[in-house]
């Protein structure tokens, strides 16, 4: 039933907002830990049936069912609601969202079981906070709400990141990733006020029809569109924004998970996908879309070739498949990005907990501080490769339909370069992450020493998982320091570990196992029913009218890739070192991540800093200097009047005389 | 006639005498000139067939004031001038002033109309003047007796020697 | 003779004596200054009195007469003190209340 559509999809929202007030307001609760993490984890569950079956209540692609409250009165009727609009795209995103927020959070319950449970309590009012504010972003019936469900979003990101305080490259990290997505989100803003000033509302289905009947005033509409976008790219990580995912590692990793692979980083897809009718009325910004997506792609492929740390491999991955999902946009086909979106969700997220658990495993998040992890660790090695053939686009796994559908897409708009340049993206995909596989899960154990997290008493509580990321970042300090010259010398890189021991890695506990398989299975579904056409894929327009070369071009791209990270990593048949010679300049340039952020930094210290001095300034010398004249006149006026007086009485008799004379000749001669 | 060449005559000891007090570098020779003035002014009294206070300006002022003036001066410093500056300062500033209030004064005085004849005197003046301070201004006058014994003891508290 | 001249006179004695008090740096002839101004004011009483036939105006005057001589009186007394106290009678050098 319709009307049961909105009631579930607002129950699904409101789940994750009623546990985040009683996590915050009830203080005992939160200190627990372990209860609120469960009490936080029902709700999610709740939220995740009721989403399901919103999802199963919506019927066409075109109906919409909304549930608004009158939110800004003005003059009689409202400037804007707030409440659901439940149709096809949102109620998928919303299923998305909130399995997975649950199978994070079920996830965390494992991973995160060192921690302190006060901090652990407010881990999880984050998540939940963070997951109404995701579900309301996606059923957001206008840009008003969008916007301010966009911004919590980004508020919650920085919480998470930041959820390991303490360290100052965490809190740095949560810090740069606010700021880069502000400046986005100005854009946004902009863009939102400046399509209110056009066309009188904020809601989306009016605007909608407006746009269906030619009734917006194209004059500006480019620039409001391209402000729009510039939101977009603050969150999903566009270029020049991309530079805050890579260091937004620094959170834990099922928050990587979560916000950083399936859902924020999405969001600014899914705004363009939900205002794709608009954006169809500027193609000239469009095509900007896709070039800066096609471009994206490349680069952060470019760069991930040349990381270390296994979650910063990921992070530059997901920015390039967010690249992916905007060409796909770009190119005019918005429903390909978006089930890129769904699948990249599913499969990115798999990855990202794999990844947790190889790292809680192992003590590090280093490529060299592992190897041979698949005898030890046989149910994450397979969930991990299922994961990364998914990614790499290979028929029967999840990805390859959404894939192929951009790439038709792409050509089919006739964008040659993005084309070509998401082919070779599509090569570099599969390289890196087979580099990973090999590195991570076969050939020979690493002989540097572990910390398993039995041993967690040696570090600090909670560090045991991200420590010794010390290669990809430049050493900072004497810790650092030192680290990166054990890890050169294969020596202990934790204090308190032995040297020279035989890896004891292990299979994480149940609790992080069951998300895994859950992620695994359902990324296989998929995969199997998309290749095979089967179900919701029956029908798909794009890949009708694709060229018949284009499958098998980039499946053999893929492979390509595959067999040349295998020859590499695995056979040894190249030598890692002579391959990264032969690309020598690029790679210097990217292990400097091309000096995009040096650009950034340069600008925040010429631009703002310079700014900021110039209005530091004017407050000292002109602001404060005219009221420093003022008084120091006033303190000189009283210093000259007070020689009046001079204590003679005399000098007063003469005063008083001369007053009463001026006295006098004023009555004569005025009055 | 011959009132108007008394008056003359007394009018000018009195400014001139006046003048002598006000500029005179020798502090001693302005008390002398002082006397001077007092006496005229005791003159200008009996003009004015004020015989009784005449009388008593003779004897309070021009006696006992300036002799306590004339011990005072001797118990303090002196000071004798060469030039009029180390007696005076703000000489054109005083002179000024007391110009143009002089020049005041005289711009009321032509403006209203006074009398210009005496009128007959009711008998005896001194006779009134006594008869009046006992009956209709007893009380001032006994508040001025008051007056000047908590003068005079406030004189003698204020010269006592040192202890 | 008319009550005019000596008015006159009584305001020129006045001002001189005003002027005294304002220029004389010597605190006794201040004093003497305001002598000169009391005897302005007596002249004035009494010529007013004979010109408008009112006796009270001289008893004003023998009362005017004896708060001078008790003020003048007291005023040395204090001028003795001065000298006693601060070595000095210079009005210039009585300057405690500079501000």
């Amino acid at each position: 039933m319709m009307a049961n559509s909105g009631t579930l999809a607002l129950a699904a929202w409101l789940l994750p907002a009623l546990s985040f007030l009683v996590l915050a307001v009830v203080y005992p609760l939160r200190r627990l830990g372990r209860p609120a993490a469960w009490f936080s984890i029902v709700c999610a569950a709740g939220a995740f049936a009721s989403a399901v079956l919103a999802w199963r209540g919506v019927g066409g692609s075109e109906d919409q069912v909304r549930l608004l409250w009158p939110w800004l009165p003005s003059a009689g009727k409202s400037i804007a609601d707030v409440g659901v609009a439940v149709d096809a795209t949102s109620s998928i995103m919303l299923c998305l969202v909130s399995l997975v927020a649950l199978l994070v959070q079920f996830y965390s319950v494992g991973y995160l079981h060192d921690e302190p449970a006060g901090a652990l309590g407010r881990y999880y009012a984050y998540q939940s906070l963070f997951a109404f504010s995701m579900m309301g972003l996606a059923l957001a019936p206008n840009l008003l709400q969008l916007f301010m469900c966009w911004e919590l979003v980004g508020l919650c990101s920085y919480l998470l990141i930041g959820y390991w305080y303490q360290r100052e490259s965490a809190a740095r990290a949560a810090v740069k990733a606010f700021w880069i997505t502000k400046a986005g989100d100005v854009g946004l803003l902009v863009g939102i006020v400046m399509l209110w000033q056009l066309t009188g509302t904020f809601d989306l289905a009016e605007l909608r029809s407006l746009a269906g009947t030619n009734a917006i005033p194209a004059a500006g509409l480019s620039i409001v569109t391209f402000c729009i976008y510039l939101g977009a790219m603050g969150k999903s990580a566009q270029f020049p924004f991309h530079v805050w995912l890579p260091d937004a590692m620094e959170g834990p990793t099922p928050v990587s998970a979560l916000i950083h692979a399936a859902t924020m980083v999405t969001a600014g897809v899914y705004l363009l996908v939900r205002t794709a009718w608009l954006f169809a009325l500027t193609p000239d910004v469009l095509l900007v879309v896709a070039w800066i997506g096609a471009f994206t792609a490349l680069l952060a492929a470019v760069l991930a070739c040349v990381q270390d740390d296994i979650k910063r491999v990921l992070a530059y991955s997901t920015v390039s498949q967010l690249g992916y999902m905007m060409t796909a946009i770009g190119a005019g086909v918005a429903t390909a990005g978006f089930l890129h979106l769904l699948t990249h969700g599913l499969f990115k997220a798999l990855l990202f907990l794999g990844a947790g658990s190889v790292i809680h495993a192992v003590g590090s998040n280093d490529l060299p501080n592992m190897g041979g992890l698949a005898r030890r660790m046989p149910q994450t090695a397979t969930v991990f490769i299922v994961g990364t053939l998914s990614l790499a686009g290979i028929p029967f796994f999840g990805g390859y339909l959404s894939k192929e559908e951009i790439l038709g897409a792409v050509w089919g708009a006739h964008l040659t370069g993005p084309f070509v340049l998401l082919m070779l993206v599509a090569g570099l995909t599969a390289f890196y992450m087979f580099r990973v596989v090999f590195l991570a899960f076969f050939g020979t154990p690493s002989p540097v020493a572990r910390v398993t997290h039995a041993h967690a008493a040696h570090a600090p509580a909670g560090h045991a998982h991200d420590v010794g990321r010390v290669l990809s970042d430049p050493p900072a300090d004497a810790t650092s320091a030192r680290a990166a010259h054990a890890a050169l010398h294969n020596e202990a890189v934790v204090e308190g570990a032995h040297v020279n021991e035989t890896p004891r890695a292990h299979e994480p506990p149940v609790t992080m196992l069951l998300p895994l398989w859950v992620l695994a299975l359902m990324t296989m579904t998929v995969g199997v029913m998309s290749t095979l056409k089967l179900g919701g894929f029956a029908a798909e327009p794009v890949e009708e009218g694709a060229p018949g070369w284009l499958t098998p071009a980039a499946v053999g791209v893929a492979l390509a890739g595959i067999l040349l990270a295998w020859a590499t990593y695995q056979a040894r048949a190249i030598n890692p070192a002579t391959l990264a010679g032969a690309f020598g300049p690029i790679r210097a340039a990217a292990l400097r991540k091309f000096w995009i952020d040096d650009v950034f930094e340069g600008i925040y210290g010429v631009v703002l800093l310079g700014f900021s001095r110039i209005v530091g300034w004017v407050d000292r010398y002109l602001v404060d200097g005219v009221l420093n004249v003022l008084s120091d006149w006033t303190l000189q006026a009283g210093d000259e009047l007070r020689g009046i007086q001079t204590g003679k009485p005399q000098d007063y008799v003469y005063g008083v005389g001369a007053g009463v004379l001026v006295l006098i000749l004023l009555m004569r001669l005025v009055f | 006639m011959s009132e108007q060449i008394a008056f003359a005559v007394l009018a000018f000891t009195l400014v001139g005498s006046a003048l002598a007090v006000v500029l005179s570098k020798n502090l001693f020779h302005a008390v002398l000139w002082l006397a001077l003035a007092l006496t005229g002014t005791a003159g200008v009294f009996l003009l004015l067939d004020a015989e009784f206070l005449a009388a008593v300006q003779l004897l309070l002022y021009a006696g006992g004031i300036i002799t306590i003036v004339v011990f005072a001066i001797v118990v303090t410093e002196r000071l004798i001038g060469e030039r009029l500056t180390q007696t005076n300062m703000r000489i054109g500033g005083g002179a000024l002033l007391s110009a143009v209030l002089f020049g005041f004064i005289l711009m009321v005085l032509a403006r209203h109309p006074l009398p210009a004849t005496r009128p007959e005197m009711p008998g005896d003046l001194t006779r009134a003047v006594g008869e009046a301070v006992l009956t209709r201004y007893v009380l001032p006058f006994e508040l001025l007796a008051v007056l000047m014994l908590t003068g005079l003891l406030g004189a003698i508290y204020f010269a006592r020697p040192e202890d | 003779m008319g009550l005019q001249p000596y008015l006159l006179l009584s305001a020129t004695v006045f001002c001189i004596g005003l002027f005294g008090v304002m220029t004389r740096r010597n605190t006794i002839g201040i004093l003497l200054g305001i002598e000169l101004m009391m005897n302005a004011v007596n002249i004035n009483l009494v010529a007013f009195a004979r010109y408008t036939a009112v006796a009270s105006g001289m008893v004003f005057t023998v009362f005017t007469i004896c708060i001078t001589v008790t003020e003048a009186a007291l005023g040395l007394a204090i001028v003795i003190l001065l000298f006693r106290v601060r070595r000095t009678v210079m009005a210039d050098h009585l300057d405690l209340l500079k501000g």
